[in-house]
């Protein structure tokens, strides 16, 4: 009996028992479905204010998961990143760029567009293959949810970089980031779920400070440049 | 020893705290250069006390200095001295031009403090994932440092370097996630999951998919921070847009912190996989970041980018010097990482006399500095020979060093490509400054850079001891410091 205890101790921790075909397992999985769809619309949508509410839906998704996930172990931390998550990147984030960057600047439409909308959305189809081309499901514990979430979060981490790359708007880039970021978390939250708290509190806290200088230099851009693109910052080279 | 450690990392926060107490930009200058001699006394005591007795572990491996620690302890709090005294001088003098109100230039002490404080912490922790929340808080602060003139250039690339670098150590962190679940399969705890002792110790037992995936992102992510090509895109913006001292600390502080984490992930990598994969990574990234500095070294005309990427150079040879490996490798590119960051610290100082005398960053419109400012223009031209690896100054003994180790270690095609990269740097490198110290001057007159006698003695000081000390790493090893690099080695390999 305590060898079973142990091994069932030894086996939450790698959140190894959250296999797919259970009830905790399939929320988590169509959270990360959901995740992936609020990426692709916010690389097919061309209005400022719709990147920033659907990275807010992705974020909200995300605490979702975080959740479950917490219900499931029943572990006050995974709870209270829940809760963190929410707050943050679900509302505060949203509402901070939206109060600070796109009301008080004025932006609405991103002209900064290196490719048109369908080709980037069929490169974000390509990646989202590409992701689960590349993590090969022998690597990740099998039938647990994580063998399914990991290729999705890692397609999020693409295609957040995909919209960092082919959007030049800085605000566009900020928000490519924070994508990549919940991509990561989403993750770390099916990986790595017992990662210790202190570490994950101090992720956040980066994440506050680097969300509050890039709007720092945001707004400072935009002003001096009266339409930031990033292309327009050309004048380092060589 | 426990107090020894928090008195190296939290003395350099004295610059915030006199900020704090409503200090001028003098005030705090002097505060910052009296916590940084504090830290980096404090930081020798530290190294000579490891050495001795050994490592030092609390808090359930959250406080961890070993002699790699306590090594790059003292290369960093060196490096944060001389550029503390830089900025004393440097800020002052921008105030008082009016080119930084007075409150930017407060701003510039207290993210400096951070910055610093942030560096030296990162040495003093052994969980991965706080190493990498340290790295990430040392990043931001230095931004701040870079987009402090609020100029559309120097936003343009706080812009770059902030977006580009998050981006880097966002898989940074996904090579932390990685490397915390190749531990699934070994008997550990979840802090210990993360500790760097236990997962070395435990290194057999990790699982090696993971384990090779997490090291190749761990690469790529630090490698983001350190300028390893074709990461390094951001590193000539910032570095050549800081204020000079921040650029010193963002050359020869930061990048060997990124450097550091590479390190650390190296020996996990090792122990579990064998040499041979996490060699070839390094080897190939070295080379391609070594050509690429020395390519740039070839084309650039703005000198601070001419010395940016003369530090993505000496990064890509210090992978190299990693990637060859064994006792002779290791000890390279340590001895490697101490010289760079003294001879890349005096060079940019000295480059803040040129922008502050001639106000340019151009170099085909500075001429003439050996005749108008002596000092500065006697450094350059010493610090600029050294950097690119000629004796006696240090460079040249670790670059040597790491090309025997080639020999040693590898084919000998490798070492052979590496020095005539070398040689490519140091002509390419030296054609532009010697045209910059020699001659009379050109299109511009240039001003006294500091006026006051006090900003001249503060400027000075960094100048001359930094170049001091560089020459003689390259003439005599002292034995403590031979002692602590062995002590290094062992506890990595």
């Amino acid at each position: 009996m305590s060898v079973a205890s142990v091994a069932s101790a030894h086996v939450t921790g790698t959140l190894e028992s959250l296999s797919t075909s259970s009830l905790a397992g399939t929320l988590v999985t169509l959270a990360s479905v959901l995740m992936l769809l609020a990426a692709f619309a916010c690389l097919g949508s061309k209005l400022f204010n719709r990147y920033v509410f659907y990275y807010g839906v992705q974020s909200v998704v995300l605490s979702f998961a975080a959740a479950v996930v917490a219900y499931h172990f029943d572990s006050g931390e995974l709870w209270a990143l829940a809760f963190i998550t929410l707050a943050l990147k679900g509302i505060a984030i949203p509402v901070a760029t939206r109060r600070l960057l796109l009301q008080r600047l004025e932006l609405r439409r991103d002209v900064a567009l290196s490719t048109g909308l369908s080709t980037s959305l069929i490169i974000g189809a390509l990646l989202t293959g590409f992701a689960f081309l590349v993590i090969q499901p022998q690597d990740l514990p099998a039938g647990a949810v994580a063998s399914s979430a990991v290729p999705l979060s890692t397609a999020l981490v693409l295609l957040g970089a995909l919209c960092m790359v082919v959007r030049r708007h800085t605000i566009a880039q900020l928000i490519g980031w924070l994508i990549t970021e919940n991509g990561v978390f989403l993750g770390a939250i099916t990986l790595a779920s017992t990662f210790p708290f202190i570490v994950e509190a101090g992720i956040f806290l980066d994440l506050v400070a680097a969300v509050l200088i890039m709007v720092v230099f945001v707004s400072g851009i935009t002003r001096r440049l009266a339409e930031a693109t990033a292309s327009e910052l050309r004048e380092l080279r060589g | 020893m426990t107090a020894l450690i928090v008195l190296v990392v939290l003395l350099p926060l004295l610059g915030a705290l006199a900020v704090a107490a409503r200090a001028n930009s003098r005030g705090a200058g002097i505060a910052m250069v009296v916590g940084a001699l504090g830290s980096f006394a404090a930081a020798i005591v530290l190294a000579a006390e490891v050495a001795h007795r050994g490592r030092v572990e609390a808090w359930g491996g959250f406080l961890y200095v070993d002699a790699l620690g306590a090594f790059f302890s003292v290369v960093v709090s060196l490096v944060v001295v001389l550029a503390s005294f830089g900025s004393a001088a440097y800020l002052r003098v921008e105030e008082q031009r009016g080119e930084l109100s007075s409150f930017q230039a407060r701003l510039y002490f207290v993210f400096f403090s951070v910055f610093a404080s942030g560096m030296l912490a990162v040495f003093s922790t052994g969980n991965l994932g706080l190493l990498w929340v340290l790295v990430e808080t040392s990043t931001l602060a230095s931004v701040v440092l870079v987009g402090l003139e609020g100029k559309a250039r120097s936003l343009e690339a706080a812009w770059k370097y902030v977006i580009i670098s998050s981006f880097g150590v966002t898989i940074a962190l996904v090579a932390t996630l990685f490397l915390f679940f190749s531990a699934s399969t070994a008997h550990l705890t979840t802090s210990e999951r993360l500790t760097w002792l236990s997962l070395f110790s435990h290194a057999h037992s990790l699982s090696p998919t993971s384990m090779r995936l997490a090291f190749l992102l761990a690469v790529v992510g630090y490698g983001t921070k350190v300028g390893l090509a074709p990461m390094h895109t951001w590193l000539p913006d910032a570095h050549s847009e800081a204020p000079s001292p921040a650029s010193a600390m963002l050359s020869a502080g930061l990048l060997v912190t990124g450097m550091y984490a590479i390190i650390r992930y190296r020996a996990i990598a090792i122990a579990c996989l064998g040499a041979r994969y996490p060699g070839t990574v390094l080897l190939f990234l070295g080379f391609l970041t070594v050509f690429i500095g020395v390519m740039f070294l070839v084309r650039a005309n703005n000198y601070k980018r001419l010395f940016a990427y003369s530090s993505i150079e000496h990064m890509g040879i210090i992978a190299v010097a990693l990637g060859f490996g064994g006792t002779l490798g290791l000890y390279g590119a340590l001895l490697q990482i101490l010289a760079h960051a003294v001879g890349k610290a005096v060079l940019f100082l000295s480059s803040g006399h040129l922008v502050l005398g001639y106000g340019t960053r151009d170099a085909a419109k500075v001429r003439g500095v050996l005749t108008a400012l002596p000092l500065a223009g006697g450094v350059l031209l010493l610090a600029s020979l050294g950097v690119a690896g000629s004796p006696p100054f240090g460079v040249f003994l670790s670059e040597l060093t790491i090309v025997r180790a080639g020999f040693a270690e590898t084919n000998p095609f490798l070492p052979a490509l590496l020095l005539l990269f070398l040689v490519i740097g140091f002509v390419s490198l030296l054609a532009t400054t010697l045209a910059m110290v020699s001659g009379e001057h050109g299109d511009v007159e240039p001003v006294p850079p500091y006026p006051a006698r006090s900003d001249r003695l503060l400027a000075s000081i960094p100048l001359v001891g930094g170049l001091a000390a560089f020459a003689l790493l390259g003439l005599w090893i002292p034995s403590g410091l031979n002692e602590l690099l062995m002590h290094s080695i062992r506890a990595i390999s």
